[in-house]
C-alpha cells in the first residue's frame, strides 16, 4: 500500500509540484510556538464545511416555495432517516459559527494581532463577520413557520430604517409588501449562492493576507523564549486544531441531540400568541431597542442603524486608531476595559431580553 | 534559594492547572456524553451521569497529571517523580467538593437576598419614578447579579488558593530542579506528546475514530423523538400475527370444504321439498 501511496504523491508532484506546496502550507514557522488560543481560525472553517455539507444533504429534500418550504421541512424532520439530525446540526452549526467568529475576532483584539501590517487581515475578518451574521439572518427564513416568517419581519423592517439605503434593501429582500415568495426565493438564493460565494473568497483573500504577513505570535515572553519554542504549523498546531474541530463538533452534535429543532406553525400574516423575537445573537440589539430613549423615529434610527453602523466604523478604523506597538493586552487598559464592557454588555442585554419573555404573555 | 515553586502566585498556579486540565480532559468526556446521548440515555441524569462520572475520574487524573508535568517542567524547570495525577486529583477533588459545596449555599443565599433587597427598592423607586419594564429588567438583572457573581468569584479564588497551595506543597516534596536550559526543557516535554511512531499513532487514532462514527450512526434514532403535534408517528399494530402459508392454506381448503358441504346439503333439501306430492285441496 505504502508505495503505491508514494508513487501517486510522485506521479502528482511530478506535475504540481507538490513538496513546495506542502512546505509551504505545513512547515510555516509558529513564533512562539504552537497555541490553543490560535485554533479559532481552523475551527470556523470546519464549521463552515460542515454547515456545507449538512446544508447540501438538506436541499436534496427543501423546495423553496412558499407552498412546500413547511411541509418539505417538516417532510426532513418526520420522514427522512436522519434528517432530524443533520437539520438540528445545521441549525445549531450556525450558532456555532457566530460564537466562533466572537472568540476569533475577541483573540485578535486582545493579542492586539490586528495591529500593522495586519491591519487588512483585520478589514477582510470583519466583512467574513458580516457574512455570517448574513447567513443566519437570511437562513432563519427558510423553515417558514412563525418563529421564521416573524423574525425576518422584525429583520427587515430594523433595515428599513436605515437611512438612503434602508427603503431600496428593506424592499428588495421583500419582493412585495409583505413577505412571501418572493422573499423566500431571495433568501434561499443568497443563502445558498451568494452567501458561500463571497464567503469562500473573502475567506481565501484572508487566508492569503494571513499568510503573506505571518502570524504575529503571543504577545508575551522574552525573545530567548520565543526563539526555544518556534515550530512548524505541523504537526503540533495541527494537532490541536484538529482535536478543538473534534470539541466542536462533538458539542454541535450534542446540542442537536438535547435541543432538536422543532418547527412551530406554518408561517401565517397574523402573529397569533406568538411574540416575534430574532435569532439568540441579535436579541441583545432586540432588547436594546425596547429601551424608551430608542423609541419614536429617531430613536429606532439610532439603536438599530446609528450605534450599530458607528461601532462597525470604529472596528474597522481600530488599527488605524491603535497604532501604538504594545500588544500585551495587560498593558492597554482602554482596550481591555471597551472588550469587558461590549462583552458584559452585550451578556446583560442577552439575559435580559430572555427575561423579557415573561412580561409578554 | 526558594524552591522555585515558591515564587508563583497559587491562584494563578492552580488555574494554569486546572484550566489546562479541563480541555485535555474535554473532548473525551464529550464523546462518552455524545454516545449517550446518541443511545438517549441522559447524562446528566441516572445511569448516564453514574456512567459519564465514573468515567470522568481516570480521563481528569490522566489530564491533570499531563499537565501538571508540562507546567512543572517547563515554566518552573521541575522533575516531578512518581503519580503526579492521583497525587494532586484527590486533592483537588476534596477541596473542589468542599468548596463548591458551601459556595452554593453562599451563592444561593446571596443571590436571594439581593434578589428581594432589588425588587424592595425598585418597587420604592417606581412609586416615584415610573421605570420602563425592559429598562427595569436590565438594572433589576445588574443590581442582584453584580454582588451574587462577586461573591461567587471569591468562592472560586479561595478554591484555587487552597488548591494552588496543595500544588505548591507536592512540588516542594516530590520535584526535583532540572539542571537542563529552556530549549532542552521544552523539547523534553514536547517529546512526552509526540508519539515515538507517528505512523501506528495515526492509524490507532484512524480505527478509533471509525470505530466512534460506527457506534454513534448505529446509535442514533432514525426518525426523530421529538415530534411535531401535527405529524404524530406512523400507526403500527401493537401485534403481528406471524403468517405460516402452509396452515393457512389448510385452513382454507378446510373452509371451503365445509363449505361445498353445506351447499351441498341445502340443494338435497330443496330437491327434497320439490319431489313432495301436491295436496288434494289445491
Amino acid at each position: 500500500m505504502m508505495p503505491l501511496l508514494q508513487k501517486v504523491y510522485d506521479f502528482v508532484d511530478e506535475r504540481i509540484d507538490l513538496k513546495t506546496l506542502e512546505a509551504k502550507m505545513m512547515k510555516e514557522p509558529i513564533k512562539g510556538g504552537s497555541r490553543w488560543a490560535y485554533v479559532f481560525g481552523s475551527v470556523l472553517l470546519f464549521i463552515f464545511i460542515m454547515q456545507a455539507v449538512t446544508g447540501v444533504l438538506l436541499m436534496f429534500y427543501y423546495i423553496p416555495s412558499a407552498d412546500h418550504a413547511y411541509a418539505s421541512t417538516q417532510f426532513i424532520i418526520h420522514e427522512v432517516d436522519y434528517g432530524w439530525f443533520i437539520l438540528s446540526y445545521h441549525f445549531w452549526g450556525s450558532s456555532a459559527m457566530v460564537v466562533m467568529v466572537f472568540a476569533h475576532m475577541s483573540q485578535v483584539f486582545l493579542w492586539g494581532a490586528y495591529k500593522s501590517p495586519r491591519e487588512m487581515i483585520w478589514l477582510v475578518g470583519l466583512a467574513l463577520f458580516g457574512i455570517v451574521m448574513a447567513f443566519g439572518f437570511t437562513g432563519y427564513l427558510l423553515p417558514w413557520d412563525q418563529r421564521a416568517y416573524w423574525a425576518t419581519t422584525v429583520g427587515v423592517e430594523i433595515m428599513d430604517k436605515t437611512p438612503i439605503v434602508g427603503d431600496f434593501m428593506a424592499r428588495f429582500l421583500k419582493g412585495g409588501p409583505t413577505p412571501g415568495q418572493m422573499t423566500l426565493s431571495r433568501f434561499f438564493v443568497i443563502h445558498v449562492m451568494v452567501l458561500p460565494g463571497a464567503l469562500m473568497g473573502l475567506a481565501g483573500l484572508h487566508l492569503f493576507l494571513f499568510r503573506s504577513a505571518g502570524p504575529a505570535g503571543p504577545f508575551r515572553g522574552t525573545p530567548e523564549e520565543l526563539k526555544a519554542k518556534t515550530d512548524f504549523f505541523f504537526p503540533r498546531q495541527v494537532w490541536k486544531d484538529i482535536v478543538a474541530m473534534a470539541a466542536v463538533f462533538l458539542t454541535i452534535s450534542s446540542l442537536a441531540l438535547i435541543e432538536p429543532v422543532v418547527l412551530l406553525e406554518e408561517a401565517k400574516p397574523d402573529p397569533g400568541d406568538y411574540h416575534p423575537e430574532p435569532e439568540w445573537y441579535f436579541l441583545f440589539l432586540f432588547q436594546l431597542l425596547r429601551w424608551k430613549i430608542f423609541s419614536g423615529e429617531l430613536g429606532q434610527f439610532l439603536g438599530a442603524t446609528a450605534i450599530p453602523a458607528a461601532f462597525m466604523l470604529l472596528l474597522a478604523a481600530l488599527p488605524f486608531i491603535d497604532r501604538g506597538p504594545e500588544r500585551n493586552i495587560f498593558k492597554r487598559p482602554i482596550a481591555l476595559l471597551s472588550w469587558t464592557v461590549v462583552m458584559i454588555g452585550i451578556l446583560v442585554l442577552t439575559v435580559s431580553a430572555i427575561i423579557n419573555r415573561e412580561f409578554l404573555d | 534559594m526558594s524552591h522555585p515553586a515558591t515564587t508563583i502566585s497559587s491562584v494563578k498556579l492552580a488555574w494554569a492547572l486546572s484550566w489546562a486540565a479541563f480541555w485535555t480532559g474535554f473532548p473525551f468526556k464529550m464523546i462518552v456524553a455524545l454516545l449517550l446521548l446518541a443511545a438517549q440515555i441522559h447524562p446528566w441524569e441516572g445511569a448516564g451521569l453514574i456512567a459519564l462520572l465514573a468515567l470522568s475520574v481516570p480521563i481528569d487524573i490522566w489530564a491533570l497529571g499531563l499537565t501538571a508535568r508540562t507546567f512543572f517542567l517547563e515554566r518552573m524547570g521541575i522533575e516531578v517523580r512518581g503519580p503526579v495525577g492521583i497525587g494532586l486529583w484527590w486533592q483537588g477533588a476534596v477541596l473542589g467538593v468542599a468548596t463548591l459545596g458551601v459556595a452554593y449555599y453562599a451563592v444561593g443565599a446571596t443571590a436571594a437576598v439581593c434578589q428581594k433587597a432589588t425588587a424592595a427598592t425598585l418597587e420604592l423607586v417606581n412609586k416615584i419614578i415610573p421605570i420602563p419594564v425592559a429598562e427595569q429588567i436590565t438594572i433589576e438583572l445588574l443590581m442582584w447579579a453584580v454582588p451574587t457573581t462577586i461573591v461567587a468569584i471569591i468562592f472560586l479564588l479561595i478554591g484555587l488558593k487552597l488548591f494552588g497551595w496543595r500544588i505548591k506543597r507536592f512540588a516542594v516534596a516530590s520535584g526535583q530542579t532540572s539542571s537542563a536550559g529552556l530549549q532542552e526543557r521544552v523539547r523534553e516535554w514536547d517529546d512526552w506528546r509526540v508519539p515515538a511512531d507517528p505512523i501506528l499513532m495515526l492509524v490507532s487514532f484512524t480505527a478509533v475514530v471509525v470505530l466512534l462514527t460506527v457506534a454513534f450512526w448505529v446509535l442514533l434514532p432514525v426518525t426523530t423523538t421529538h415530534r411535531h403535534p401535527d405529524y404524530p408517528p406512523p400507526p403500527t399494530d401493537a401485534v403481528k400475527k406471524k403468517v405460516k402459508p402452509e396452515e393457512l392454506l389448510k385452513k382454507t381448503d378446510a373452509s371451503l370444504a365445509k363449505a361445498e358441504a353445506v351447499l351441498e346439503m341445502l340443494e338435497k333439501e330443496k330437491a327434497k321439498e320439490k319431489k313432495k306430492p301436491v295436496g288434494p285441496g289445491k
